[in-house]
């Protein structure tokens, strides 16, 4: 299983120069350039930025000199917020994302798969129906709509937590895990409720139950263990994805992660800010998938390291 | 066989979901409660007791408050909108940013609450007869945030590092363009050369003299901290562009930065060492980034920022009606318009571009369409100076009937009409009030002068590619000014100046350099008039609106006046509940 990891670790290094260099030229595709905010700039200034930022070169060698910084493990300086390089940019947002994605993805799987269980087990039963339209609003209703709705209720009306802000208190971060986790509350529990209700009509249970063996025993062990396998598919990719930070919930709860450089950083035209989140996220996508596979196999005998 | 296995692990698994939720809520409740006894002084004391705990989140200064609670402590919260794009005072471009430039940083003059000027770094200034030589002179013993002395040479270099090629330094043309200070052109053409030759220097530590090739009566604007903060340069050769993060930055306004996280908040506090420190009465100022506008106004209704950075403007008239006076909406330094391509056919018939202004109901537009506040503005340049005869576009006061005979006739004249009907793409942003002008403009055009409009909206980096590329019919444009008054507009349209719009006048060009030669105000504002006549008789532009800054103030702050500068140094403000 080691030998598999690390031979997928290695698999990864073409995939992710792949990525690098179609995120390189298709950001330069794109019209405009990153110099230009709420004022027009006059020529010679515009000039003058162009070559502190090395634009003025061919793109042949932009990218080469690219490279050659990423091989130092240096991502370049942001051209948006010129008082910083890129680096410093993730380092000082993505723990913040990763906190908060990791509470809610944590919050998401507790829930998610209890209200799936409990749905399973007493289908079409109350919590099963109410679980069901929880799961309905949570899919259906954006984050940027049911965001508002929670700080005008818990904020403004009830005063229980800050409607925004990022000052450590344990307050501030209720709201965004909660609105971040909902989606994948919705998802998780659907995707275990399904996967549940097969699984205690398989053969195996069954066999399980006549010889004699305790319900919750069954369940646990026999029955959960294969439910969870489609789950845990899920949670690779959605953990991948919750951890690098959400810019809806960034912007709206105001959280200084790295969620809104992707959206930012593209309609800025900040070309080593879009490369550097994109080249971190794609790395945490197949480390995600990685570690997924490596679950799934201690799982599910069926798969093999092969 | 599911019923069975349910009943009994399904209420076992409830309960213990019940019980874990319960016990979550009541813990976060205690939290709570001791959070609010620990925070009485000021909610916002958590954003500096906070880096103490999780330091790799943060960059704190060594100089930071010390963690004892002075319980009346005055804390200011302003709301900011999206993060700062740069703190580096020289190159530094944007209007917010130029807020926490104006507490951190004094200029040779200031402004005081209604935005006029005042002495600040510079006690007394005077010029010579010809207005072609200045000359400023220091306070006495000026210190810098560390305590070093603040010298007339501190200013100088501020000047000479702006213009200088590798700041890359979008400001370097105020002092060569807007001011013509003699051999600053030169000097800003490459690097290494000899700043001595530029005409700003410092003949003692307390004496600065600038000299101009042409007289400018409004140079006083270009002398405040936006345009001439003083650069600290032992900090600034011993950190390079790191010079403006918390811990090294050394400044010489009323507050110095304790803390900055990038689209969190900044954090000032006050500067013992400015000169009227005695006078400032608010402690600390957090500038609280609020990207969504929507939830910045939560956050001001929940009393967590005392103002905003904007007003949502389509909830503009609902929340005066709700808050009163806290709305304040004043026209600002920016004018927006319509620029028409007179080089593209058939725009380049001025007969098709007159029809075209004729044919926006400019009132409509602004009270009907964009709500947003603005002022309908029948010139080119922002009408804020009264000493300013502006010209005014004869189209703006038409009636309906008048608009839509008028403007037919004239696209009749060009060789359109119900059979061949003009065809025009207004060329957009995606910022929303400006695709909502822009599509008011076509839909006004559709109807009163049956032309076939649409809108083109782009992100605004790609709208700019589009207006240096030329291809466009007609811009959605706008542009803002550096000081009231009719100057900064009627410069950047001079054809040398910009010639993105491919526009050759001879006549303004010339008018403009007479202009810019007279010393008299009233005698520079008459010819510069002339010249606003001469753009807009050309159609080369179509004026629509002067826009306004939009904030929220709550009753208790005092000493935030509404001015067109937009400026509100925290050193004028005080809070009093």
């Amino acid at each position: 299983m080691f030998s598999f990891a690390i031979r997928r670790i290695i698999g990864a290094i073409p995939t992710l120069f792949a990525l690098i260099t179609l995120s390189f030229f298709i950001m330069r595709v794109a019209p405009g350039g990153p110099f230009s905010g709420n004022r027009k700039l006059t020529e010679a200034v515009l000039a003058n930025l162009n070559r502190a930022y090395h634009l003025d070169e061919p793109i042949w060698m932009q990218f080469g000199r690219y490279l050659w910084g990423l091989a130092r493990f240096d991502f370049g300086p942001s051209m948006k917020y010129r008082d910083y390089s890129v680096t410093e940019l993730i380092v000082q947002g993505f723990p913040v994302s990763v906190e908060v994605g990791f509470w809610a993805m944590l919050v998401a799987t507790i829930l998610g798969i209890t209200l799936g269980i409990v749905g399973a087990l007493r289908r079409n039963g109350v919590i099963d129906l109410s679980a069901g339209i929880i799961a309905m609003v949570g899919i259906a209703v954006p984050t940027f709509v049911i965001g508002p709705l929670l700080q005008i209720l818990f904020g403004l009306e009830l005063k229980w937590f800050p409607i925004a802000g990022w000052d450590g208190s344990i307050n501030a971060k209720i709201l965004p895990i909660f609105v971040l986790a909902l989606p994948n509350i919705a998802y998780i529990s659907r995707l275990t409720r399904g996967s549940m209700i097969e699984a205690l009509r398989t053969n195996y249970v069954r066999t399980a139950r006549a010889k004699g063996i305790g319900a919750m025993r069954v369940i646990w062990k026999h029955a959960l263990t294969g439910a969870m396998l489609p789950v845990i598919a899920y949670l690779g990719p959605a953990t991948a994805i919750t951890v690098t930070g959400s810019v809806v919930v960034e912007q709206i709860f105001g959280i200084p992660g790295i969620g809104r450089y992707f959206v930012e950083g593209a309609s800025n035209r900040d070309y080593p800010l879009v490369m550097g989140v994109t080249i971190l996220y794609g790395g945490i996508v197949i480390l995600a998938n990685i570690v997924t596979d490596v679950v799934r196999g201690l799982l599910d005998p069926k798969v093999s390291y092969e | 066989m599911g019923n069975l296995l349910a009943h009994g692990l399904g209420k076992t698994l409830l309960s213990a979901t019940f019980a874990i939720a319960i016990g979550l809520s009541l813990g976060a409740c205690e939290e709570k409660k001791q959070e609010e006894a620990a925070q009485q002084p000021a909610q916002q004391e958590s954003t500096t007791a906070q880096p103490a705990a999780e330091p790799q989140e943060t960059q704190t200064a060594s100089t930071a408050a010390p963690a004892a609670k002075v319980p009346e402590e005055v804390v200011l919260s302003r709301g900011f909108g999206a993060s700062p794009d740069t703190l580096d005072p020289h190159v530094n471009f944007g209007a917010r940013e130029g807020w926490i430039q104006d507490d951190m940083y004094e200029g040779l003059v200031s402004y005081d609450s209604k935005g006029n000027l005042v002495p600040g770094a510079a006690e007394k200034w005077e010029s010579s007869d010809d207005g072609k030589l200045w000359t400023f002179h220091l306070r006495d013993g000026l210190k810098w945030s560390n305590g070093d002395p603040l010298v007339a040479q501190d200013f100088v270099n501020a000047v000479t590092r702006q213009m200088e090629p590798k700041t890359a330094s979008p400001r370097g043309y105020y002092f060569y363009s807007t001011l013509q200070i003699e051999g600053a052109a030169e000097f800003s053409e490459k690097d290494g050369n000899d700043p001595k030759t530029v005409g700003i220097s410092a003949p003692d530590d307390r004496t600065i003299v600038i000299k101009l090739i042409n007289p400018n009566p409004n140079i006083l604007y270009l002398m405040g901290s936006y345009y001439v903060p003083p650069l600290h340069k032992p900090s600034f050769d011993k950190f390079g562009g790191d010079f403006v993060k918390p811990g090294n930055i050394v400044n010489n306004g009323a507050y110095m930065m304790t803390e900055l996280v990038p689209q969190s908040h900044v954090t000032l506090v006050k500067n013992p060492n400015y000169w009227d420190a005695a006078n400032v009465k608010i402690d600390k100022v957090v500038y609280v980034v609020t990207e969504d506008d929507q939830t910045e106004l939560k956050r001001y209704k929940a009393d967590e920022l005392d103002t905003t950075n904007e007003i949502p403007s389509d909830q503009i008239d609902a929340l005066k009606a709700e808050l009163g006076g806290q709305v304040r909406l004043t026209t600002y330094v920016e004018s927006q318009y319509l620029s028409f391509n007179v080089t593209k056919p058939p725009f380049d018939n001025i007969k098709v571009r007159q029809a075209l202004a004729i044919g926006i109901d400019r009132q409509v537009l602004q009270e009907k369409i964009l709500k947003a506040g603005y002022q309908v503005n029948c010139g080119y340049s922002p009408p804020n100076d009264e000493r300013y005869p502006q010209p005014q576009v004869p189209e703006c006061n038409m009636t309906n009937e008048e608009r839509a005979e008028k403007g037919k006739a004239l696209l009749a004249e060009a060789g359109f009409g119900p059979d061949n009907p003009l065809k025009v793409s207004i060329e957009s942003t995606t910022d929303n009030t400006a695709k909502k002008q822009a599509e008011g403009i076509a839909l006004m055009w559709k109807q009163t002068l049956g032309v076939d409009a649409k809108v083109n909206a782009q992100e605004f980096q790609a709208w700019m590619d589009t207006f240096y590329a030329g291809g466009w019919d007609v811009l959605n444009d706008n542009l803002v000014g550096d000081m009231p008054g009719p100057e900064s507009h009627l410069s950047y349209m001079k054809p040398s100046a910009e010639p993105g719009y491919n526009w050759k006048s001879d006549k303004y060009e010339e008018l403009m350099n007479q202009a810019s030669e007279k010393a008299d105000i009233a005698e520079r504002y008459k010819v510069m008039a002339e010249a606003e006549k001469a753009l807009l008789d050309d159609y080369l532009v179509t004026p629509l609106n002067v826009t306004t800054s939009r904030h929220l103030v709550k009753p208790w702050l005092k000493g935030w006046d509404d001015n067109n500068l937009d400026v509100h140094p925290t050193k004028l403000l005080s809070v009093e509940k």
